[in-house]
């Protein structure tokens, strides 16, 4: 954000080791987002432990990150840019760990899913999918690059990804009318597509906070549908 | 943070002071509001003292000062030879970095000020105001039993708040304050930041500060100089979470040069 570095190069030490542990923490998030989605798509039940478990590493970098922010502000009192990365760091740290939380859910739901699950159920659902991955890929990249533009464009897209929702609900919905016995694959279904628009609204709040980081001011105006992120 | 609507009570415009052929201040304009505390910040040496001391004429006393440009307060110039220094040093009064009480009792720091203005008429008059005095810069139930006692004798941060209380007893509008904290403990600065707080409904304030958290602890306006020129002028909020120019920026964020 500044040309220069800090006077004190140990603060600027712990500026950068923030910094280099948020991108860790993405990079990870990233992957368990779309080893999930392809654990859904493939039905493939051996990646499952796998990505449980990797969410591990995600929340421990989250603890991380918070006490290194806890550090920065007790000893630094940082001010102005820095105080807004520091608290746009401790937000994104936290929007990266539900996505991961919920990257782990909807793996989880890949078990009960039959192995044969019918293409016509999933396709509205891959889309979802690969475009919250693209968001996500997108809000990363808008953090290394602080491009405020980009963090706008994602904001507003989000409504695009609410759309593909209710496209892919529908989907489910339909094919469960056909057959009351498909109840159970059908909610698994409806979990995972519900899972998976939360990521995206997790996304919209981190491109929330990158623009604050960037421009010391509030996204102006109603967010995408305007609904807020409900915390499980 | 509102900055519009409060009324102006000193106006600095194209000030200009030199040391001899030294230039301290270039071309400052500066608007301080009425009953608010307004913080100056920057690296030393860069002219918040010299511009201060402007505000109540103390520049006179150095021989080799000459201020150019004007300084209104309430709309009158103070810079005119036909000004009355010692009227003007009553409305703006003055409390500086070390505590310096003179070498006489509390009860006698206090009321030096109101004896040489010929306030008092008598003496109930003149405790009166020392009690009130002292009790404005929250001093008073530290020092009502010892008000013989040399202003010496008491901690640095008492001496400090006793300047203040002696600032406070010739009833003046403005108080000027460089670092005056500088030399305090933190519960002592604490305690003046608080009666700061408290003063700024009575006083308008101008205080120099090397602490960027007192800063915004303690004003709502905040100016910052370099090298004699004032960089950015906005409310505290603005500059302290995100100021316009980098050169702020690059100051309080620890960044410079
Ligand atoms: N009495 C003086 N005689 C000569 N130069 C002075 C005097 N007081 C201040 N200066 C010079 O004027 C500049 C501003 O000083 P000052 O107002 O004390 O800065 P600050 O209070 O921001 O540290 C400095 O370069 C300083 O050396
Ligand atoms: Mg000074």
């Amino acid at each position: 954000m500044s040309g220069t570095g800090h006077t004190v190069k140990s603060y600027e030490e712990e500026m950068q080791s923030l910094n280099d542990n948020l991108v860790m923490m993405g990079s990870l998030t990233e992957s368990q987002m779309a080893d999930a989605m392809s654990a859904v798509i493939k039905v493939d039940k051996e990646s499952v432990d796998k990505i449980v478990k990797s969410d591990g590493k995600i929340n421990e970098l989250r603890s991380i990150i918070d006490n290194q922010i806890t550090t920065v502000l007790v000893k630094r009192a940082p001010m102005a840019v820095d105080l807004r990365i520091t608290i746009s760091t401790m937000k994104i740290s936290h929007d990266l760990e539900r996505i991961g939380d919920l990257a782990k859910s909807v793996a989880k739901k890949v078990k009960p899913l039959p192995v044969d699950l019918p293409d016509e159920l999933t396709a509205s659902l891959r889309r979802l999918g690969d475009l919250v991955q693209k968001q996500l890929k997108d809000v990363l990249d808008a953090y290394l690059n602080k491009s405020k533009d980009k963090a706008i464009e994602i904001w507003r897209k989000d409504e695009q990804v609410d759309d593909l929702t209710n496209l892919a609900m529908n989907e489910v919905a339909t094919y469960l009318q056909k057959d009351k016995k498909n109840l159970e694959m059908a909610t698994h279904l409806l979990f995972v597509t519900k899972n998976i628009e939360r990521a995206g609204d997790h996304i919209t709040n981190i491109a929330e906070s990158l623009y604050y980081l960037i421009e010391g001011e509030y996204l102006e105006g109603a967010r995408p549908k305007g609904k807020p992120v409900e915390s499980e | 943070m509102e900055l519009n609507n409060s009324k102006i009570k000193i106006k600095a415009k194209n000030l200009n002071v030199y040391y001899g052929a030294k230039q301290a201040l270039f071309d400052i304009n500066l608007d301080i509001n009425q009953k608010e505390v307004t913080a100056l910040i920057g690296p030393s040496g860069c002219g918040k003292s010299t511009f201060i001391r402007c505000i109540n004429r103390m520049n006179d006393v150095i021989d080799i000062c000459k201020v150019e440009g004007s300084i209104q307060l309430d709309g009158s110039e103070i810079n005119e030879k036909k000004v009355d220094v010692v009227t003007l040093r009553e409305k703006v009064g003055m409390v500086f970095q070390k505590p310096n009480p003179f070498p006489k009792s509390i009860y006698d720091n206090i009321a030096y000020g109101p004896t040489i203005h010929g306030v008092a008429e008598n003496k109930d008059q003149m405790d009166e105001i020392v009690e009130t005095s002292l009790k404005k810069a929250a001093l008073w139930d530290e020092v009502k039993d010892r008000l013989n006692e040399p202003g010496t004798s008491l901690s640095g941060g008492q001496q400090q708040r006793l300047c203040i209380a002696r600032a406070l007893s010739v009833s003046p509008e403005v108080i000027l304050m460089d670092e005056p904290c500088s030399a305090l403990d933190p519960i002592a600065t604490a305690k003046i930041e608080e009666l700061i707080d408290d003063l700024k409904k009575s006083y308008t304030i101008v205080i120099v500060t090397h602490s960027m958290a007192q800063a915004v602890r303690v004003s709502q306006k905040t100016g910052f100089f370099h090298l004699g020129k004032i960089i950015e002028v906005d409310s505290t909020e603005k500059i302290f979470k995100n100021p316009d120019n980098k050169m702020t920026q690059d100051y309080i964020t620890g960044r410079f040069g």
